[in-house]
């Protein structure tokens, strides 16, 4: 018998001491959790959503957006203040002297030259380095390494050569200075209404350049600047923001401390926040009615469609006081905060910046040879007339999201009006297809709905497939694909019709706009039209905010009454789940950013304990969410 | 024994080659472009190109070889020599940071996670696997010794039949069906565990049964099977009639035959549970090293499949080896 228990005393030395080795962590101060995790915390180089939403506690740039303000105002960061030129071009930015580095050091103009620079060069292959080519002379500064790159020959120069002309070319051309440690002047290629809310996002944040420095490598044979990771994780990380990085334990968990050395730590409420990794949205939900969670970030689970009822039943028990509050014009949050607490009232539908729809092939012939039918707008707009996106809305999602009729999210952008777009008329649809061509559609070719396999598109592939059915006649079949693929085969073009969305960046309605332009990376439905294009160029020049504005509605509502290269179909709704008797700090904004550092937990002895939501909105007359946005939205 | 030992390490880095290879042909064959965000903005042609060069995910051939060379730690020792690596460690005192950690045995970024190296990701998933794993063996153990044993003493019986079913449960119904069940039970409806956090023992209770279950079963089966045709053996009648206690003959004698298969499975099975199950982690939120297999083949993240098999792989050798050893020392019959 001796010797048969040898493997079970091995397992049980192995048990003990790797319980020995992962000690757990002390309870932090607010624990959430972010969507299926951080992906990357370096900031030139992120485009999710949640690694957004940790770089903004991490990291500060030379201004914020105010969450809590319904014109999404733009409010001082590492800058103090500003000073734009009468032509809008050159932007002149005091930072103060009290911003400082998680190491205590100071952040001066010098830092953000650099970071910019980061974000900017090709070497780096930002996501969003795009962004910065509103800044005079970085798109020709972004091509012109990009082609001495394509040219790099190690046996007629070196890596370094090339670099010491790079960094040479970058000063001599790119109007980014550092006129002394704490002032920064930027001009601008042509006057960009929302440059300070790019400002504001994290791309461009600052990074700790002699941290940065040490993970970057010239590589000899192509000249290449090569960042290695690891800056980015504890205990190497350095950050200028309310928080610091202590602990990141991939796909596991995240914790941060308040930074000591932040300028405005008063204001900051917690001082520590746990961000554990749970990828099973069921388990999310769970873990948060069993208090281990004080916000989810995202609700995904298919039955967040009946706690949304739950919540709309709770409100009509107690509807007097409800509609009191609602009439007051107050926050949603701070409506529930108001009223009695429930655990129904938990969850938090809120409108977002972001559009689902369907994408059209524009392309005159298909991937395989045939002739595409959706090349004629006139078809692409009868199909659009024929979607029921009612049902769509009301039976397939049923969690409140309004029907779209545009790209871009209504009122979500301040001084712009979106234009009417299409609605729903089998008839109208009918006859625009006979004057197409297809007096009977049923001779048409097999309309294909391409989608992936995840998220319930499915479903909406298959509710849109019987409205064209039905109302059109025409044969559809639906194709499901695995996510890589399917993107890949957007990318070729090789597709009818297919699944899409779009979430806007920065607050103007060239976020959203842009990806129809015929150049564009991002334009999968190969959608041209010259006009669309020239619209776009000339509100690009235009100095007057009004008459830029209305050129952006005019392009908006030649894609979307006339030319249609793709049909909205609902604006997305943000669900997250927090209780607002017991937390406060989260933004019911429609722009849906969150500056978690604003979050202060009733009741626990830290922080002012009073209430932070928008200020209320006008009294409501209507249903439309009312998001008065002001002229100044951007500015 | 020593020679045994010495020939399968020998054997250990063929094998692992043999894999690398068969693997890596078979992962650069999925489709689509591991650098590529799918839900977010597509970078201009000539830089997805020039991130393509940089990994070389242009060549087979070139990613085959250079992975090869900082996989076996070649690179390592190269940069030791030629004082690559003593200049970064000066540059980095200098400026009063942190070094830039360097691996001898270095699995690569990953391709997903642009902050990540592979050898990061397998040292924070790995020990809470092997964690997971080693209890749940511990506990199958337990439950199937057990089990098995009390259905071989009265085979037929009800309590054997009640075993027999209980296993049969335990091997068909998928763990994601168990483990919810037993979430809902425990966790939502008592409110005795915790759902969805990992760290202290308590975390670890419900997925470390769900996932001792399957393997509970065929331990008991195996037991039961081998204790019975222990009991109807020669030498077993020969201890009862020299007046050996029951408990001795069954624990003592009967017992100990019947672990041996159980021995040769735990190699295997210990391998498979300390490498972590994709549903079991999936449906407690275990941040263990299972979710990689299958998030990693989705995204063609090539050099954290690459890594995860091969630490599969490594582990599976050493489990057989170490099962092989103590086989041989238990039993000295055995060649």
């Amino acid at each position: 018998m001796g010797k048969l228990s040898i493997p079970l005393i091995l397992l049980i030395v192995t048990i003990l001491s790797v319980l020995m080795i992962d000690q757990p962590q002390p309870k932090a101060d607010f624990t959430f959790t972010n969507n299926i995790g951080v992906t990357t915390l370096d900031v030139q180089r992120m485009s999710w959503m949640q690694d957004l939403r940790v770089a903004r506690l991490l990291f500060e740039g030379l201004v914020h957006n105010d969450v809590l303000s319904r014109e999404f105002r733009t409010i001082p960061g590492v800058a103090e203040s500003w000073e734009v030129s009468p032509d809008n071009l050159v932007y002149t930015f005091h930072l103060r002297d009290n911003a400082r580095w998680s190491n205590g050091k100071s952040v001066t103009a010098s830092d953000f030259v650099y970071s910019w620079r980061r974000g900017i060069l090709p070497d780096t292959a930002a996501d969003y380095s795009g962004m910065f080519f509103k800044i005079q002379g970085a798109r020709a500064f972004f091509q012109w390494r990009n082609q001495k790159l394509a040219s790099f020959d190690p046996k007629t120069t070196t890596a370094q050569t090339l670099w010491e002309q790079t960094e040479k070319q970058f000063a001599d051309t790119v109007k980014i200075q550092a006129l002394d440690d704490f002032t920064l002047r930027v001009e601008l290629e042509s006057p960009t209404p929302y440059f300070l809310d790019l400002c504001a996002f994290s791309i461009f944040s600052p990074v700790y350049p002699p941290l940065v420095k040490q993970y970057e490598t010239l590589d000899p044979d192509t000249g290449r600047l090569i960042s290695e990771r690891g800056w980015t994780k504890p205990p190497a990380v350095i950050s200028n923001g309310p928080f610091k990085l202590t602990l990141w334990r991939f796909k596991r968990d995240m914790r941060l401390e308040k930074n000591p050395h932040y300028w405005n730590k008063e204001t900051v409420a917690i001082d520590s926040i746990h961000i554990p990794t749970i990828e099973d949205p069921n388990a999310a939900v769970l873990a948060f009615e069993t208090g281990a969670l004080d916000w989810s970030s995202d609700v995904i689970p298919s039955y967040r469609a009946d706690m949304l009822q739950a919540k709309e039943a709770f409100y009509q028990e107690n509807a007097s006081l409800y509609e009191k509050l609602k009439n007051q014009g107050l926050d949603p949050i701070e409506i529930d905060r108001q009223l009695p607490q429930d655990p129904r009232a938990n969850i938090h539908a809120f409108p977002a910046f972001g559009t689902y729809f369907w994408n059209f092939n524009c392309s005159p012939r298909l991937v395989d040879g045939r002739i595409n039918p959706f090349a004629d707008p006139r078809v692409r707009r009868a199909f659009a007339l024929a979607i029921d996106k009612q049902t769509i809305v009301k039976q397939v999602r049923r969690l409140g999201e309004p029907i779209a009729s545009t790209l871009i999210p209504p009122g979500s952008i301040g001084g712009y009006a979106s234009p009417a777009g299409l609605g729903y008329d089998p008839r109208l649809a009918r006859e625009l297809l006979a004057q197409a061509g297809y007096k009977d559609p049923s001779t048409m070719m097999t309309i294909e709905l391409l989608f992936n396999k995840d998220s319930g598109h499915d479903l909406i592939g298959q509710s849109i497939a019987r409205s064209w059915r039905e109302n059109l006649g025409v044969s559809v079949t639906l194709r499901t694909k695995e996510l890589k693929v399917f993107k890949d085969d957007l990318k070729k073009h090789n597709f009818m019709t297919s699944r899409a969305g779009w979430f806007g960046d920065y607050g103007d309605p060239t976020t959203f706009l842009e990806i129809n332009r015929s150049t564009d990376g991002n334009n999968d439905r190969n959608y041209s039209n010259p006009i669309y294009d020239d619209l776009l160029d000339q509100a690009d020049k235009e100095l007057d905010t009004h008459k830029r504005m209305a050129i952006l509605s005019q392009a908006e509502q030649l894609i979307m009454e006339q030319d249609l290269p793709m049909i909205p179909i609902f604006h997305y709704v943000q669900i997250n789940l927090f209780d607002a008797h017991r937390i406060t700090g989260i933004s019911s904004h429609p722009r849906q950013q969150q500056d978690l550092f604003l979050v202060d937990v009733f009741g626990d002895g830290k922080g002012p304990d009073l209430p932070r939501a928008l200020p209320p909105s006008e009294p409501i007359l209507n249903d439309q969410p009312d998001l008065a946005l002001s002229e100044e939205g951007s500015q | 024994m020593g020679r045994l030992i010495l020939w399968r390490l020998i054997q250990l880095p063929f094998i692992l080659l043999v894999i690398y290879t068969i693997t890596l042909t078979l992962a650069w064959k999925i489709p689509g472009n591991p650098l590529e965000n799918p839900e977010g903005r597509r970078p201009p042609p000539e830089i997805a190109l020039a991130m393509q060069a940089q990994y070389n995910l242009d060549s087979f051939p070139r990613f085959y070889v250079s992975y090869l060379d900082s996989l076996t730690g070649i690179r390592w020792l190269r940069e030791s020599i030629d004082g690559t690596a003593r200049q970064q460690a000066t540059n980095a005192e200098a400026q009063g940071l942190a070094l830039p950690p360097r691996h001898v045995i270095d699995l690569g970024p990953s391709l997903q996670y642009k902050d990540q190296r592979v050898n990061e990701i397998i040292a924070s998933s790995l020990p809470v696997s092997v964690l997971l794993g080693a209890t749940s063996i511990l506990i199958a153990l337990v439950i199937g010794v057990f089990a098995g044993v009390v259905g071989a003493i009265k085979p037929n019986s009800l309590i054997d039949l009640v075993t027999l079913t209980v296993a049969l449960v335990g091997i068909s119904l998928p763990s994601f069906v168990i483990g919810t069940v037993l979430l809902l039970i425990f966790s939502v409806t008592l409110r005795w565990l915790p759902v969805a956090t990992w760290g202290s023992p308590r975390d670890m209770l419900l997925p470390a049964i769900t996932l001792s279950l399957p393997f509970a079963a065929y331990i008991a089966r195996l037991i039961r099977m081998g204790m019975i045709e222990q009991l109807s053996s020669d030498y077993v009648r020969t201890a009862r009639a020299k007046g050996a206690s029951t408990m001795r003959v069954l624990l003592g004698h009967a017992l100990k035959n019947a672990s041996l298969p159980v021995l040769s499975f735990l190699g295997p099975a210990t391998a498979l549970a300390m490498t972590g199950s994709f549903v079991v982690e999936r449906v407690f939120s275990v941040p263990g090293i299972g979710q990689h297999f299958v998030n990693a083949v989705q995204n063609k993240d090539l050099f954290l499949i690459m890594g995860v098999v091969l630490v599969f792989a490594t582990m599976l050798v050493l489990f057989n080896l170490v099962v092989d050893v103590l086989y041989k020392w238990i039993d000295p019959r055995i060649e």
